[in-house]
C-alpha cells in the first residue's frame, strides 16, 4: 500500500536539466532554495513523487553586470544584496532583496525561485517590474525572454510552459529607483503593501506587489508623469489613482478597504522618495 | 560552561528513543462540533495499531478541574481539531498513510465560537454536565452551572457597588476584548509512553507531572503508583504543557501495541492542542471629580474552547484581579468560564491576569481623561499601602505599587511630557493554596542531587534553586545536581507554574538543607501554603503573596498608515531578593518581549470555527526587530525580603502601557491585538472623520 519514497533528480549541466524538464513536465516538483517548498510539502499540501534539484547546474550561476545585470537564477537574494556590482549599479534592487524575511531565509531563496513561485505577498517581482527586467527563460528548443509583466499571471501561475526553467533574469541599467515595504504587522513579515517605483528616462514606472494575485502596474497612470514635473501634486494625483485602480485583495495583513488607503500612501511617498533622490 | 542548549546536548522529551518504539499520529474531527456515527479502520492495513473511539469508551474521563475529556471523541467531536482516532506505525511516513485510510462518517451539529452568545439562551451545549475533578488542579470551589455553557461562575462582592455608583460624579464603562493566542513554544509537544510489567512510563515535556499522573491514573483504572511520569527539559511551554496532553492517547496506544509509542506534534497541531483564553470583558469605574475611586463593576467572559482544561481557573484569577491594586469600597464582579466549540485554552504566562489588566488599566485611562487628570496621579493617589485589605478581604503586606509604578513612569520620562506614552501598574495572583517539597542527598564525593519535581522549561528554574542550594550547603553550584524530575523519585509538588517555584521550592529547601544538617545523609523540606477563596464572595486569601509591577511605554505612530512603533518600553517588577540575576532579567525581557506580541499581532485566527493561521507565517510572534531599543526594567529589592516569583509579571503591563500610550495621543483603542488597521479607525474617529465602532 505504501507509495515509494519520492524520485531525486539532480542534473549536474543545464543541457541535462532542460531534457529532465522537457521529459517530466509538471510531473517533476523544481527545487531551487526549498524556502517555499519546504513549508508545503511540510504542511502536505504537496506530496511530489519525483524532484528536480537545480543546485548543481553551474549555468544557473552568476551575478554580471555589462551594461545589464545578469542575476542567474540559483543566485540567492543574500548573494544579490551584497553582490558589490549590484550595489554599485543597482542599489535599489539590492535593498529590495535584502529586505525579504531574514538573513536565514534570504540565504536560501533564490532569484529563480520567486519568480517562479509567483507569490503575491513576495518583494522582488514588484520591483523587478518596476525596473522593465526580463525574465531569461530556456527550453530544449531554445531561448526567449519574457518581461516581468507578462511573466506572472496569477497567484501561482506564470506563463511559463512546462518544458522551460527560468535560467536568468536581465535587468537594465537602474536610472532612480525606490522600493517601499509596508509592514502592518512584524518587521520580518511579508508586506501588507510593497510599492516599487522606478525613473528610466524620463519614464515613470510604479509596480504595487502584494495586493492582488499579480503585481499591480498601471502605464495609462504612470503616463501622466510623461515629461512633467513629479511635485506633490502629481505625486498625490498618481497615488490617489493606483488607490482606485488596484481591486486589493484582503488576507491576514490587512483588509482590502486598509490596503486602498496604505496604497495611496505608500505610492504617495514612494514618489516622494523618487523626487528627493533627485534632489541628493 | 558551555549551554547543553547550545551545543545539542539536552536530550527533550521528544529525544527519546526506546527499543521497538512506534510513532504515532493523530486523526482529526474536521468539523466543530459533530455526532461520530462510525469510525471504519478496516482498511488500515496489519501491522499498523490503531486506537479508535470503541477501545477507550470504557476508560475513565479526565480534566484537571471539570472532568470533560475522554481519551478521545467518543460519542461527539466538539471542535475542529478533536481527537478521533490515533495510530501507531514503525514510521512517521506509515502512521500519516494509515491515518488517511480511516474513515469517519460525522452528522454536524450546531456550533458556537463566541463565549458571549454561548451563554445565550439558545445557545448549543458543549457538554451536557459539568463534573468537578478529583485532580488536586481543581483546588478552588468549582462552581458549574449545570445546564448552560458556563463550567465556572466566580463572584466577588465587596461593598455596595450600585450606592458607590450613585455617590460618583464621574462613570466610565466600556467593553474591552482580548485574542486567543498561541504559546509558540519552540520544541512542540511530544511524549513517550510504554508500558512495564502492567505500570505505566512516560516521558513527556510537562510542568506538572503530579496533576497529569493523577488524572492518567484515573482515565485508566489503575492506582497512581502504577504511573511514573518522566519530565525532560523544556524548549519553552509558557503554560502549553500542563496536565493531560498527548499523553493519554500515547498510554492507549503503547498498552494496545504492546510496544513502546512516541508522539511528537505537527507545528500546525499546536494551535489545536491549546491556546489562550479569548476574552470579553465589561468594566463601569465610578469616582469622585477629586479622583477618589469608589466603584468598579467588572464582568468577564473567558473562552475555554471545547474543554474547561484549566478554564476556571483562569477565570477566577481574572475575576480576582479585576479590582486592580487600588483602594475601591465598592466592588462586584463576575467571572464565567465558557465552553465554545474552538480548540480547548488553558494555561498561558500571565494566566488570566493579562486579559483583565489590559481592561482595568485601560479603563484608568479612561477615567484620568474624563476628570482631566494625570493618570499617573490618579494611580497613586488610590494605590493600595502597606496593610490595606484587598477586595478579597485579605492583609497586604511589603506592598511596593508605588516604588513599581514611579520608576516605571521614571524610565520613560512621564514627569517631562506625556505626549505619546502610557502607563499601567498590576498585581499578580500566585498559586494558593499549594505545596512543595524537596529532598538533598548527599553523596561521598562532596556532591549534592537534589530531588524536586520543579520542571526546567527554559525558565532557569533548575539554575536559580541550584545556586540557593549551593549557597544553604556552603559549596560550589558545581557541586549541586538537578536531574530531570522523575515521580518514582522527587517528593509531591503542586506543579510548575504561577511563577511560584523559586519562592514555594526555596523556602522548602531551607528546611531541607537543615534536615540534612541534622541528619547526614539526606534531608526533606515541605512547605505549604493555605489560602483560597470562597467563590460566590470572593472573599479570603486569593494569594500567599502578590507579585507586584508596573509597565511604561513610549510609541510613534504613523497616523496615515495606522504602524504603532513601540520606541520605549518598560517594566518594573518586585523581586524581594534577586537569587540569580541573569535568568531574572531574561524573565523580564521575555515577558516584556511576548507581551509585545499579544499587544500588536497575535491572534488565533477562527473562520467557521477553523483556525486559519496554524502556522508561524500567517501567525506573527515579534522578531527582534520589533523589540524596542529602550528595553529596559527595573528588579525591585528590599533588604530582608522573601524572593517573590517573577516569571510573567512583565508580560500583563505591556498592552495596557501601549494602549495608554495611544490613548495619550487621542486615540483610543479597546480590543487586542491593536492592528494597525484599528489604530487607523482610532485616527478617523478622533478626527470626526467617520463613525468607526470601537
Amino acid at each position: 500500500m505504501f507509495e515509494s519514497a519520492p524520485e531525486w533528480l539532480a542534473p549536474e549541466t543545464l543541457t541535462e536539466a532542460l531534457a529532465l524538464k522537457a521529459e517530466y513536465g509538471e510531473e517533476a516538483t523544481i527545487v531551487a532554495g526549498g524556502t517555499f517548498l519546504a513549508i508545503l510539502l511540510n504542511q502536505r499540501f504537496l506530496a511530489p513523487q519525483r524532484f528536480l534539484s537545480l543546485r548543481a547546474v553551474p549555468e544557473l550561476r552568476g551575478i554580471e553586470a555589462n551594461g545589464e545585470l545578469r542575476l542567474g537564477a540559483m543566485e540567492t537574494h543574500r548573494a544579490v544584496e551584497r553582490a558589490p556590482v549590484v550595489l554599485e549599479g543597482w542599489p535599489g534592487l539590492a535593498r529590495t532583496f535584502a529586505l525579504v524575511a531574514s538573513a536565514r531565509v534570504r540565504n536560501q531563496a533564490t532569484v529563480g525561485g520567486v519568480l517562479a513561485d509567483a507569490d503575491y505577498a513576495s518583494d522582488p517581482p514588484a520591483m523587478l517590474t518596476a525596473l522593465e527586467a526580463r525574465a531569461l527563460v530556456r527550453s530544449r528548443d531554445g531561448e526567449r525572454e519574457i518581461p516581468l509583466e507578462e511573466l506572472i499571471t496569477g497567484h501561482y501561475e506564470t506563463s511559463l510552459r512546462g518544458d522551460e526553467l527560468i535560467v536568468g533574469v536581465h535587468v537594465p541599467r537602474e536610472g532612480r529607483s525606490t522600493y517601499r515595504k509596508f509592514r502592518s504587522r512584524s518587521h520580518e513579515d511579508r508586506p501588507c503593501v510593497g510599492v516599487a517605483a522606478a525613473l528610466r528616462g524620463g519614464s515613470l514606472r510604479v509596480v504595487v506587489g502584494a495586493v492582488a494575485s499579480r503585481p499591480q502596474w498601471f502605464p495609462e497612470i504612470c503616463g501622466l508623469a510623461d515629461g512633467e514635473e513629479l511635485d506633490a501634486a502629481l505625486g498625490s494625483e498618481i497615488a490617489e489613482r493606483y488607490a482606485q485602480a488596484v481591486d486589493p485583495l484582503a488576507d491576514v495583513r490587512g483588509s482590502a478597504d486598509y490596503r486602498r488607503r496604505v496604497i495611496r500612501v505608500e505610492v504617495r511617498r514612494a514618489l516622494e522618495d523618487l523626487v528627493q533622490a533627485e534632489a541628493a | 560552561m558551555t549551554d547543553p542548549r547550545v551545543t545539542g546536548a539536552v536530550r527533550y522529551a521528544q529525544d527519546v528513543e526506546l527499543e521497538g518504539m512506534l510513532e504515532a499520529r493523530i486523526l482529526r474531527s474536521p468539523f466543530p462540533h459533530a455526532r461520530i456515527e462510525r469510525v471504519d479502520t478496516s482498511a488500515v492495513p496489519a501491522g499498523i495499531v490503531v486506537l479508535t473511539p470503541g477501545d477507550v469508551a470504557d476508560l475513565g474521563m479526565y480534566g484537571a478541574q471539570i472532568k470533560d475529556q475522554t481519551v478521545l471523541a467518543c460519542d461527539r467531536a466538539r471542535f475542529a481539531g478533536d481527537p478521533v482516532a490515533a495510530v501507531a506505525a514503525a514510521t512517521l511516513r506509515e502512521a500519516d498513510e494509515a491515518l488517511a485510510l480511516i474513515d469517519v462518517d460525522y452528522e454536524e451539529l450546531d456550533s458556537v465560537f463566541d463565549p458571549v452568545e454561548a451563554c445565550g439562551q439558545d445557545a448549543p451545549l458543549v457538554h451536557d454536565r459539568h463534573n468537578v475533578s478529583e485532580n488536586d488542579a481543581a483546588y478552588f470551589g468549582i462552581r458549574p452551572q449545570q445546564g448552560t455553557n458556563v463550567c465556572h461562575r466566580f463572584r466577588l462582592r465587596q461593598g455596595d457597588v450600585e450606592a458607590g455608583f450613585a455617590e460618583a460624579d464621574v462613570v466610565v464603562e466600556e467593553t474591552f476584548r482580548t485574542a486567543g493566542a498561541q504559546h509558540a513554544h519552540m520544541e512542540p509537544h511530544a511524549s513517550v509512553a510504554q508500558w512495564e510489567n502492567g505500570r505505566l512510563e512516560v516521558w513527556t515535556g510537562t510542568q506538572t507531572p503530579f496533576n497529569l499522573r493523577s488524572d492518567l491514573a484515573g482515565v485508566l483504572g489503575i492506582a497512581e503508583d502504577r504511573i511514573r511520569i518522566v519530565c525532560p527539559p523544556m524548549g519553552g511551554a509558557f503554560g502549553a504543557k500542563t496536565f493531560v496532553r498527548l499523553e493519554a492517547i500515547v498510554a492507549c496506544l503503547a498498552r494496545k501495541a504492546g510496544r513502546p509509542v512516541r508522539a511528537i506534534l505537527e507545528r500546525n497541531e499546536e494551535w489545536l492542542t491549546l491556546n489562550r483564553h479569548p476574552a470579553e470583558i465589561r468594566v463601569r469605574l465610578g469616582a469622585r471629580a477629586d479622583g477618589t475611586l469608589l466603584a468598579k463593576e467588572v464582568e468577564c467572559w473567558a473562552d475555554t474552547g471545547a474543554y474547561a482544561d484549566c478554564g476556571p481557573g483562569v477565570a477566577q484569577k481574572m475575576g480576582f484581579a479585576a479590582p486592580g491594586p487600588y483602594r475601591i469600597p465598592h466592588v462586584s464582579v463576575e467571572s464565567r468560564c465558557v465552553y465554545t466549540n474552538l480548540p480547548p485554552n488553558g494555561a498561558f504566562r500571565g494566566y488570566g491576569q493579562m486579559q483583565t489588566v489590559w481592561a482595568s488599566e485601560r479603563a484608568m485611562d479612561i477615567l484620568a481623561e474624563r476628570l482631566g487628570a494625570d493618570p499617573l496621579e490618579l494611580r497613586l493617589q488610590n494605590l493600595l499601602q502597606e496593610g490595606d485589605r484587598y477586595a478579597t478581604g485579605e492583609e497586604l503586606h511589603d506592598v511596593r505599587f508605588a516604588e513599581c509604578l514611579e520608576t516605571a513612569a521614571d524610565a520613560i520620562g512621564w514627569r517631562e511630557s506625556r505626549q505619546g506614552k502610557g502607563l499601567c501598574v498590576l498585581m499578580k495572583g500566585m498559586q494558593t493554596p499549594s505545596r512543595a517539597g524537596i529532598a538533598i542527598e548527599a553523596s561521598d564525593d562532596g556532591t549534592y542531587t537534589l530531588r524536586c519535581a520543579t520542571a526546567e522549561m527554559g525558565q532557569g528554574a533548575r539554575r536559580a534553586i541550584s545556586l540557593l542550594a549551593a549557597e544553604l550547603l556552603e559549596v560550589d553550584v558545581a557541586n549541586v545536581r538537578f536531574p530531570d524530575p522523575d515521580t518514582d523519585l522527587v517528593p509531591y509538588d503542586t506543579r510548575t507554574t504561577s511563577s511560584r517555584s523559586t519562592y514555594i521550592m526555596g523556602r522548602a529547601l531551607v528546611d531541607a538543607v537543615r534536615d540534612l544538617k541534622e541528619n547526614g545523609r539526606r534531608g526533606y523540606g515541605e512547605v505549604e501554603i493555605p489560602g483560597g477563596l470562597d467563590p460566590d464572595t470572593g472573599q479570603g486569601v486569593a494569594s500567599h503573596h502578590w507579585h507586584q509591577g508596573a509597565g511604561a511605554a513610549e510609541v510613534r505612530v504613523d497616523e496615515e498608515t495606522g504602524k504603532v512603533e513601540v520606541v520605549r518600553l518598560h517594566a518594573s517588577v518586585y523581586a524581594g531578593r534577586v537569587v540569580n540575576r541573569p535568568g531574572a532579567e531574561l524573565q523580564n525581557e521575555g515577558s516584556m518581549i511576548m507581551g509585545l506580541g499579544t499587544t500588536l499581532f497575535e491572534a488565533v485566527d477562527i473562520a467557521d470555527g477553523q483556525v486559519t493561521n496554524a502556522n508561524l507565517s500567517d501567525y506573527e510572534i515579534p522578531s527582534f526587530m520589533d523589540v524596542p531599543v529602550a528595553l529596559t526594567h527595573d528588579l525591585l529589592e528590599r533588604d530582608g525580603a522573601d524572593v517573590h516569583g517573577l516569571g510573567e509579571t512583565a508580560l500583563p503591563p505591556v498592552p495596557p502601557s501601549v494602549g495608554n500610550a495611544l490613548a495619550s495621543l487621542g486615540l483610543h483603542v479597546t480590543d487586542l491585538p491593536i492592528s494597525a488597521e484599528a489604530v487607523l479607525d482610532a485616527v478617523d474617529r478622533r478626527a470626526g472623520l467617520r463613525e468607526v465602532p470601537a
